[in-house]
């Protein structure tokens, strides 16, 4: 029969050499605190050795703190910050994993698919609560005159756009944020007729004729706020440029106008020689015969058809002043 | 009407600690506690350096897991409920999918390839009308605790008056040019 001495220590387990091949069990103390078992030659075998070497450091994993937790505990202390998944501190129930066979995935305990995740668990609705209250005093409230997005853009026409980016990896730089777009409605601006046709020859592509938007983007300089005062620095300058009248700008012709109108054109030459206005007569006649209703409503309509293009009410209005001036 | 003007608040040590937040030292021992249960409160400094008014700010998060954007989304829309942002539009733009085809093996065996893909998910959230200093506080509690994998774009569109130099044209300029 095995003997054995042992200091007079809680036993918390037995464990049976039942593979050793000896028949009756042998017991065997096991400690919570790693303590040298003084043990008897006799109990040490080959198997016994080995397994008193096992067992000489070995702790009890004792009782997960999940079971000591109080149901109306501050879940907040418990995950104050971002923290891999604890299985020891985390109540829930939780299982993640490819399921064994014919039963269920593998649950939080030893579970290395928890771990690999991100969690929220310190980003509860009560945490987040918390943080915006310490936050709240660094923040400022919103005008409440500018409700509406249409009081915004009457009183701050100009918007500015830049990108931030976030993210990991060898730099936290990120070319691409210096780019800034600043766009302005045209008609927010002090511009008078020509000045704003001028303006939108100058920018060319950078209008757009459905929003009468203006936008410039700017990413020539390195420095965002480089690049914001640059575009501000253009707009001033179109702005001033588009006010100015140069000696060439006389030349400008029927093609380079934006719009098409009436006098003067091949469709006024034409209707004039058709009502009988010969070659040698005067201004008056002329004048006289574009005074009539039917001329100007058969100009409203042919000016409208060239500016907005075709439509059913264009035509329409095309072919009753058509009738009108003809007399049909 | 007179022009609508925000004073902004700026912290004292030019950090944003969480201050007031002060977790309860329990008698169990807690891994994952390691600051001080006393934290200073931070000086909040108001100074009437005009604030600047943001119109938009459009949040978007791209990651490999749906589920951690879903979780990350009720964070970020939570945190701005909180501190009275209005959230105006949350959207899922379309994942992209990177795929790439290599062979199987190392010598050979054309016919036997293995196909590997990538997948990026979105998620939009855009907020609207705020302040520069809401903004910075928001953002900076929202990026702080992004997780990891995760990265983000925020475009910001603020709004400015018309430049006082662009309001009129130069007199001197009405006109022949030069």
């Amino acid at each position: 029969m095995a003997s054995h001495t042992s200091k007079a220590f809680p036993i918390l387990g037995r464990i049976n050499q039942a593979g050793f091949g000896l028949q009756t069990s042998v017991s065997r103390a096991t400690y919570a605190t790693g303590v040298f078992i003084k043990t008897t030659k006799a109990d040490e075998g080959f198997q016994g050795r080995k397994f008193t070497a096992a067992k000489k450091f070995r702790r009890d994993p004792g009782v997960y703190r999940t079971e000591k937790m109080p149901l109306d505990q501050d879940w907040t202390a418990v995950y104050p910050t971002a923290a891999p998944f604890n299985p020891n501190a985390v109540p829930l129930p939780v299982r993640m994993g490819y399921p064994v066979k014919g039963g269920a995935p593998p649950d939080r305990k030893g579970n290395l698919e928890l771990i690999k995740i991100p969690n929220f668990l310190h980003l509860t609705p009560a945490a987040i609560k918390k943080h915006c209250e310490a936050l709240k005093p660094f923040c400022t409230e919103w005008p409440s005159a500018l409700d509406t997005d249409a009081k915004c853009d009457q009183f701050f026409p100009v918007k500015v756009e830049s990108t931030d980016y976030v993210a990991a990896g060898p730099s936290v730089r990120n070319p691409a944020a210096r780019r800034v777009h600043l766009s302005v409605n045209v008609s927010s601006l002090n511009l008078d007729d020509h000045a704003r046709k001028k303006m939108l020859k100058l920018v060319g592509e950078r209008y757009c004729k459905e929003t009468n938007v203006l936008t410039i983007t700017t990413d020539s300089c390195p420095l965002r706020q480089q690049n914001k005062d640059y575009a501000l620095y253009l707009l001033t300058v179109l702005y001033h440029e588009s006010w100015k009248t140069e000696a060439w700008e006389a030349e400008k012709t029927r093609a380079d106008m934006e719009e098409y109108s009436w006098e003067g054109s091949q469709s006024q030459r034409t209707l004039l020689h058709l009502l009988g206005l010969r070659e040698g007569e005067g201004k008056e006649v002329q004048e006289q015969l574009l005074e009539r209703s039917e001329v100007q409503a058969y100009k409203d309509s042919v000016t409208r058809l060239k500016n907005e293009g075709d439509g059913e009410s264009a035509i329409l209005q095309y072919k009753d002043a058509v009738k009108s001036v003809l007399g049909l | 009407m007179t022009e609508p003007r925000a004073v902004r608040a700026r912290s004292g040590h030019g950090t944003c600690n969480t201050t007031g937040f002060r977790p309860p030292f329990s008698a169990s021992y807690n891994p994952f506690c390691f600051h001080a249960a006393t934290a200073t409160p931070s000086s909040v400094t108001v100074t009437d350096e005009p604030d600047v008014l943001i119109q938009r700010l459009s949040l978007l998060v791209k990651g490999h897991s749906r589920a951690v954007l879903d979780s990350y989304e009720f964070f970020a829309t939570t945190a701005a409920k909180e501190l009275g942002v209005a959230v105006s539009n949350v959207s899922e733009p379309k994942k992209d999918v990177a795929r790439l085809t290599l062979l199987k093996s190392v010598h050979i065996f054309k016919k036997h390839r293995v196909q590997y893909e990538m997948r990026t998910y979105y998620r939009r959230i855009q907020l609207s009308r705020l302040t520069g200093s809401t903004a910075q506080a928001y953002l900076e509690y929202v990026q702080r605790n992004l997780p990891e994998g995760v990265a983000m774009e925020v475009q910001k569109t603020t709004m400015e008056k018309v430049p006082d130099h662009i309001l009129e044209p130069m007199r001197d300029d009405l006109g022949a040019g030069r």
